[in-house]
């Protein structure tokens, strides 16, 4: 009879109540539903990091555990956006024409409502038609579904042919590079059909709730995301405790000896990279409502290398490293690009953190991989081992 | 052991928390805030920093002169960093953190897209200072930059009449700007008796470098004896490459004149421009212009900024917006959106090449179109220079489109249908 | 009317008499004054005419100088000049007649006229007739030039009488060339015609296209029965050659059928008939389909009152009872048939010429991405290590190219230096991101990859510091401006063969410092096996070093060659970074020659997914990396996969 996980992990514990905690004080504090004391801006920031800490997860399982260095969650990520978004611009702007329809002579047909959608979402990307994939645009839990169906599906293909011939290491980061690349450049079209450059837009509005104010939907996507990150965590903490864990950290050690003992090697790296793509599709369902646009810059291989770099900073194979890493780091570089920074006047030259911060991102990164190869949670680890003794 | 150690992670962890929500939220009453959301880092920097800078010289300069209802100005400089949700995030923050009175920013239409929703939430108040593709006036932005009819309109007409060009080759990147534009400049030339066939468009990524097959195309269009011209919306350093290989092929402006929308003196600053002598660009400023506060403004500019430094159409558009602005409040007594919303329209101030723009109640500006052949210095030759032309929100070349109108004075849409005679929406389509 | 003319001139001659002294050419520009201060292209032609036509002497000269824009105006008159700069730096005014000093002037009284290209052409073309046997060169090629742009019927005459006397073969060739093709636009004898039009097959030049094309434009009829005296082109069948609805409504315009009331005329006239709730007996409310709506409009057409439908048979109908045709706007057969069978033939030359060009077009992005891409290739090869700040040592290169030209302003020589000298900057920061990061992550190429990551984008941010975000000018020396262009087809700018030529230099050089050498000897055994080579006396450190800065320099070499034809920005390595990795993991791993193959792939298939997909370049790069994706499935290893132990991950 085992010990259930959150008794067995006690970081699972500490970190479950440590969220709840965070989040009961934040909604307790904000606009919409409290004392006001937190803005309606910083909750959408605080909702999104959370978001980001749950792909962070993703991350960390993925290359943490399992050792597949990905550089294409955030394609799973921005795709998950993708769908949601359709849906939410598709049912405002119907919304909105079906309220300007209505004042007309005759009744609209389902056609000129159509159309009207059509010239509305496409309008500013010189088009009227809308093209077939948004055939389930309508309906909310179609979209949903795709939500997890067409990222994890995309990994499963691209997965499956990737594992099978045997790409590994380095290899295997440049192919889903490549991959995140060609759809960000897909996407980047205009005939893709989801608007190109511009993206989808205006999503923080939702449809059919347009009285309700943006300080408590940034609420309720604030507690939605903190859920997610809540599972999400549980989740990954399940998986990475039982033997499915002992095996994906046996094939990130040494993979070979892991086949030749007659492990289906593939099978579990397809598991935990499908499983993975989906956490990630469903972190960025939750994030692109609360940043209101999703484009293909978003999908760009570069934020991948980001994800990557938050874990690795955070700790990788440690679910809390990547949490902390994730957070911190993009907390950080909001503060920096803020503004708000103070600049450093070294006489001759200001150090302008607008500036300098990436640089500072870049050479911080050098010297955690140098010397604090499992990153902030490894400190902490040390912490926690010295106490313990 | 174990409690110590999990009270001393919540205790770091609530710390944190508290450090990172309190630090903002603090206004002083004496300032008027400004502002400046300009991308300064990523592919957008190249053209926005000039704008930040601008910004803060006109900022200096209207504190020198006492600022405006007798408080100063204060610019809150922010970073989104060309990355488009950044955009609604900072707008956001600026608004209901920093409590800004004004913006003036954004440059690519999607960023002004990303901001839109949340500006007509709560009510803030933008300057927008780029040429853009029109079909759109929210309430809450005023563009000061050219609508379609101010820049491209006037360019492909000086394409068919002075240069007689019958053959159009439309070469964008692919984003929105340029798909708007070319929708548009399509369907002006088919109603001027321009075939479907005499029209090549082409998008290329941006940043796109490898032009030799695409400028090899744009020669091979003059094999049926037409002459060809060259639209170019072609967006930031993808022009460099692009005006390179077309030297290279020594294609000459007398042979297939090429006018650039996005080309100004700044994009030309980063290129040996003696190959490129004769081609064109359309803007409503150039600094060639001749006309006294032109020459004050560059004087200033270049003490600001530095000597080497050029100025541009987007330069011009938030100094005659800023101006503007200033004088509103001024009229309101009081930097309440709405009020000064109001004292807009109709706000007249001197642009600088001469002529006077006006606030229009569509929240466009009246200027002057002009055309400039490029010279070997990165100058401009100002060859075409028409009175004010009146910003049209609404082009009146697309069907659908035609019919509307924006006036956000008498009839307080920017969406208004002229047949059915009523407003059709009043919130923006992002 | 004429006679108003008469009075206007003559009062204007009253008015004016202080010009009566005036010279006639002075006096005929001024009548045109306003003309001439703002000229534009279709108002213009009259006054160039009459200039032409007056034969005043001084008119070619005064053309030239306004083309030029050196003609000036005296704001306080309105009057004409041509100035010079006298010594003494003020500004001396001249005569634009007689070519006499008319006195000084001051910069600001006077204005300089600017007149566009369209004018400028126009008067190009004006000025032929004087030029085309002018005694100099240059100007007889000037005006052949503006012959070429712009031709009209009035220059064939001009032309022809100008070849005989002409003693320079070039200009000779061309101005014969030019007859032929003014002939087929302008000739009045059919035989004539046709044999200029036939001298051009297999021609790829534009111009001859240009000439011949025109003779087949066409125009779409409808005919009851065609009739025998028209050139025809070609018969139409509906739904096949042209649309349906096109058809039907040519059939409309011609008035045989009636006007297809269109869905938005219909909704209106529904509108319009609006009763009591109800249109046609069907109540408001029940009109949101188009079922209902048509049953509506029947009901109306029915009461006679809107047009009835036109039903699709009676569209059927129509269209059957009538022929289609494409008709040739020129009227004699033999001359399209002529126009016809060269122009199929300049199109199958057009086609294999193109063929070549695409050929060409291949190879320099080939050699591009080879140039990115080999020092990768030799670092990726010999330490398993991926570095992320390639694309940066390149942008180092770039900006040393910049830094070059600002401190060295003779184009020639800065390059000259600036080629070793990237070489020697990037080999620098090489060994030093091998000393300091790469070497303390051995054996973990995904730490190295990131830490390299890290690098990278602290090194773009300096850049952007240092040189600011705007794009820096790297100009090539005049020698490699311009193109090698074989006709109007084929032809290739000469910094890109510069940089074809480059690649071909580092792969000899590589092959030879690999194959060749002791240092090379040496690479060869660490990439093959680290450990035997350092028992073997090598070591492997130094070997790694000086590997991974000769990749960096390589790399800082591309920076220059690749500045020189794009731009030099803090992105401009980023940009290469992605496709660098697949030509490195498509050529396979290691091998110079699996690079080549590499880069030779990549580079060629991206040209011809371009050729067949023109009007989208993203999408030829989307096609691009998954047909890269696909290929790894079969040859995982690459193009040329290394054998042995080597080969282990």
């Amino acid at each position: 009879m085992r010990k259930p996980l959150l008794l067995r992990e006690p970081s699972v514990m500490i970190f479950i109540s440590l969220l709840a905690a965070f989040t009961l004080i934040v909604t307790v504090l904000s606009e919409g539903f409290g004392l006001g004391l937190v803005s309606t801006s910083m909750i959408k920031i605080l909702g999104k990091t959370l978001c980001l800490c749950l792909i962070a997860i993703a991350m960390d399982l993925v290359w943490g555990y399992c050792g597949i260095l990905s550089l294409g969650h955030f394609a799973f990520f921005g795709l998950g956006g993708y769908m949601i978004g359709m849906w939410l611009m598709y049912e405002r702007t119907k919304d909105i024409v079906l309220g300007s329809l209505a004042g007309g002579a005759l009744p609209a047909t389902p056609q000129e409502i159509e159309d009207a959608i059509g010239t509305q979402i496409f309008g500013v990307v010189g088009g009227s038609e809308i093209p077939a994939i948004w055939y389930f645009a309508d309906s909310l839990a179609a979209q949903l579904a795709l939500v997890v169906l067409v990222p994890g599906l995309l990994a499963l293909v691209f997965g499956w042919l990737a594992f099978r011939s045997r790409v590994t290491g380095v290899y295997l980061s440049i192919l889903t590079q490549a991959m995140t690349l060609a759809l960000s450049l897909y996407l980047f079209q205009n005939d893709s059909g989801l608007r190109g450059n511009n993206g989808l837009s205006g999503l923080q509005n939702l449809p059919g709730l347009t009285d309700v104010p943006q300080s408590i939907v940034s609420v309720w996507f604030f507690l939605a995301s903190a859920l997610a990150l809540g599972a999400g965590y549980l989740i990954a903490a399940y998986v990475v405790s039982g033997k499915f864990g002992n095996v994906i950290r046996a094939i990130r050690d040494d993979e070979a000896r892991i086949r030749f003992m007659g492990y289906p090697v593939e099978a579990y790296k397809l598991v935990v990279f499908t499983l993975t793509a989906v956490i990630a599709a469903i972190a960025g369902a939750l994030y692109y409502p609360q940043a209101g646009i999703v484009n293909p810059a978003e999908i760009a291989p570069i934020a991948s290398i980001y994800l990557a770099v938050w874990v690795a900073i955070g700790g990788r194979g440690r679910l809390y490293g990547a949490v902390i890493g994730a957070a911190l780091v993009s907390l950080l570089s909001s503060w920096f690009t803020g503004g708000q920074a103070p600049s450093i006047p070294l006489g001759i030259y200001t150090i302008d953190w607008v500036d300098w911060w990436q640089v500072l991102l870049g050479l911080g990164f050098v010297l955690v991989t140098l010397y604090a190869p499992n990153g902030i949670g490894g400190l902490v680890d040390r912490l926690v081992r010295k106490d313990a003794s | 052991m174990k409690t110590t150690k999990t009270l001393r992670i919540a205790a770091a962890a609530a710390l944190m928390t508290t450090t990172l929500l309190t630090h903002s939220a603090y206004a002083e009453d004496d300032t008027i805030k400004i502002g400046v959301l300009h991308s300064l880092s990523g592919t957008m920097a190249i053209s926005e920093t000039t704008l930040k800078d601008t910004m803060l010289m006109l900022i200096e300069q209207q504190n020198a002169k006492g600022g405006v209802l007798g408080k100063k100005l204060e610019a809150v400089v922010v970073d989104p960093a060309s990355d488009w949700p950044l955009f609604a995030e900072k707008a956001r923050e600026l608004m209901t953190v920093q409590n800004v009175d004004v913006m003036f920013g954004c440059w690519t239409s999607v960023s002004r897209k990303s901001v839109l929703p949340v500006i007509e939430e709560l009510n803030g108040l933008l300057f927008y200072p780029v040429q853009y593709e029109g079909e759109e006036s929210s309430k809450n932005v005023f563009y000061t930059g050219a609508a379609p009819n101010q820049q491209a309109i006037p360019a492909t007409d000086y394409f068919l009449e002075e240069l007689g060009v019958e053959k159009f080759a439309l070469l964008g990147t692919d984003y929105v700007y340029p798909r708007t534009t070319n929708k548009i400049l399509e369907q002006y030339l088919k109603d001027k008796g321009i075939a479907a066939e005499d029209i090549f468009v082409n998008y290329t990524p941006f940043g796109h470098s490898d032009w030799s097959k695409i400028v090899a195309d744009v020669v091979a269009l003059g094999a049926d004896g037409k002459k060809v011209g060259v639209i170019s919306t072609i967006n930031g350093d993808a022009n460099i490459g692009f005006y390179k290989e077309l030297a290279a092929a020594g294609i000459s402006a007398d042979d297939i004149p090429v006018v650039a929308f996005s080309v100004g003196e700044e994009e030309l600053s980063g290129l040996d421009t003696t190959n490129l002598v004769g081609h064109l660009a359309a803007w409503n400023y150039f600094q060639s212009a001749e006309s006294p506060a032109n020459a004050e403004f560059i004087e200033q500019w270049k003490a600001f900024a530095g000597e080497e430094r050029v100025t541009n159409d987007p330069m011009e558009a938030h100094y005659v917006g800023f101006n503007m602005w200033v004088n509103a409040v001024e009229a309101a007594g009081t930097t309440d959106v709405d009020a000064v919303r109001t004292a807009m329209y109709g706000q007249k101030f001197p642009n600088l090449t001469g002529s006077e723009a006006e606030m229009l109640p569509n929240h466009h500006l009246t200027k002057p179109v002009l055309i400039g052949e490029i010279q070997s210095d990165g100058q401009f030759d100002i060859v075409s220079q028409t009175e004010p032309v009146p910003g049209d929100a609404w082009t009146d070349f697309l069907p659908e489109s035609k019919v509307l109108e924006a006036d956000w004075k008498e009839l307080g849409c920017g969406m208004y249908n002229t047949e059915t005679k009523t407003c059709v929406q009043l919130g923006s389509n992002y | 009317m004429l006679r108003t003319v008469y009075l206007i001139l003559a009062l204007s001659l009253l008015l004016v008499p202080a010009r009566a002294q005036d010279s006639d050419l002075n006096a005929l520009i001024e009548t045109h004054r306003s003309d001439i201060e703002k000229p534009s292209r279709r108002t213009i032609g009259p006054v160039l005419d009459e200039l032409v036509a007056s034969g005043l002497p001084g008119v070619a000269v005064f053309l030239e100088h306004w083309r030029e824009k050196k003609l000036w105006q005296r704001k306080s008159d309105g009057r004409f000049f041509f100035i010079e700069e006298r010594d003494d730096g003020s500004i001396g005014l001249v005569d634009v007649d007689s070519g006499a000093e008319m006195g000084a002037a001051a910069k600001d009284g006077i204005t300089n006229l600017k007149p566009n290209s369209g004018v400028r052409s126009m008067i190009a073309s004006a000025l032929v007739q004087f030029q085309l046997s002018d005694p100099d060169p240059q100007r007889r090629a000037q005006a052949l030039t503006a012959l070429e742009r712009d031709p009209d019927a009035s220059h064939l005459g001009v032309l022809r009488a100008a070849i005989d006397n002409e003693t320079d073969p070039g200009l000779r060739a061309r101005k014969e060339r030019l007859q032929r093709s003014l002939t087929i636009q302008f000739g009045s004898d059919p035989a004539t015609r046709v044999a200029a039009i036939e001298s051009f097959a297999g021609d790829a030049g534009v111009d001859a296209r240009a000439a011949i094309n025109p003779l087949l434009a066409t125009r779409v009829e409808v005919f009851d029965v065609i009739p025998d005296d028209l050139n025809i082109a070609r018969v139409l069948e509906p739904g096949d050659d042209i649309a349906a609805e096109a058809a039907y409504q040519l059939l409309v315009e011609a008035g045989k059928a009636r006007p297809i009331v269109a869905l938005d005329a219909r909704k209106q006239a529904l509108i319009a008939n609006l009763d009591d709730g109800a249109v046609g007996g069907v109540p408001v409310a029940e009109l949101d389909t188009q079922a209902a709506r048509d049953r509506a409009y029947q009901a109306l057409a029915g009461a006679g009152a809107v047009p009835p439908l036109v039903t699709e048979a009676e569209q059927r109908a129509a269209l059957e009872g009538h022929v289609f045709a494409e008709v040739y706007l020129e009227p004699d057969a033999t001359l399209t048939a002529a126009a016809r069978a060269t122009l199929s033939d300049i199109s199958s030359t057009v086609g294999f010429y193109r063929f070549i060009d695409l050929v060409l077009d291949g190879l320099s992005l080939a050699s591009i991405y080879f140039l990115a891409a080999i020092g990768l290739a030799i670092t990726f090869g010999v330490m398993g290590v991926i570095n992320m700040a390639h694309g940066e040592f390149i942008m180092i290169g770039a900006y040393t190219g910049y830094v070059v030209q600002q401190v060295i302003p003779d184009y020639t020589t800065s390059i000259l230096v600036a080629l070793p000298l990237a070489f020697a900057v990037a080999f620098m920061a090489g060994v030093a991101l091998e000393r300091l990061v790469i070497r303390h992550l051995a054996h973990r190429p995904l730490e190295t990859l990131l830490a390299t990551f890290g690098i990278s984008i602290a090194l773009q941010q300096i850049a952007k510091n240092i040189f600011g975000t705007q794009a820096r000018p790297l100009t090539a020396p005049s020698w490699l401006d311009g193109a090698w262009v074989i006709n109007d087809v084929v032809s290739i700018s000469h910094i890109r063969i510069a940089i074809f030529v480059l690649a071909l230099i580092f792969l000899g050089l590589l092959l030879f410092i690999l194959n060749r050498t002791r240092l090379g000897l040496e690479v060869r055994a660490v990439t093959q096996n680290p450990r035997m080579a350092s028992s073997m006396g090598i070591n492997p450190d130094r070997i790694n070093m000086l590997t991974f800065g000769l990749g960096s320099g390589i790399a800082g070499i591309a920076g220059v060659a690749i500045g020189l034809f794009a731009k030099v920005t803090s992105e401009l390595g980023s940009g290469y970074i992605v496709q660098s990795f697949m030509t490195v993991v498509v050529g396979g791993v290691g091998n110079i020659w699996g690079t080549l193959a590499g880069a030779g792939m990549i580079g060629s298939l991206q040209k011809l997914i371009e050729f067949f997909n023109p009007s989208n370049t993203l999408a030829a790069q989307t096609y691009m990396i998954i047909f890269i994706i696909i290929f790894i499935q079969f040859r995982p290893k690459g193009i040329i996969a290394l054998k042995g132990r080597a080969a282990g991950d």
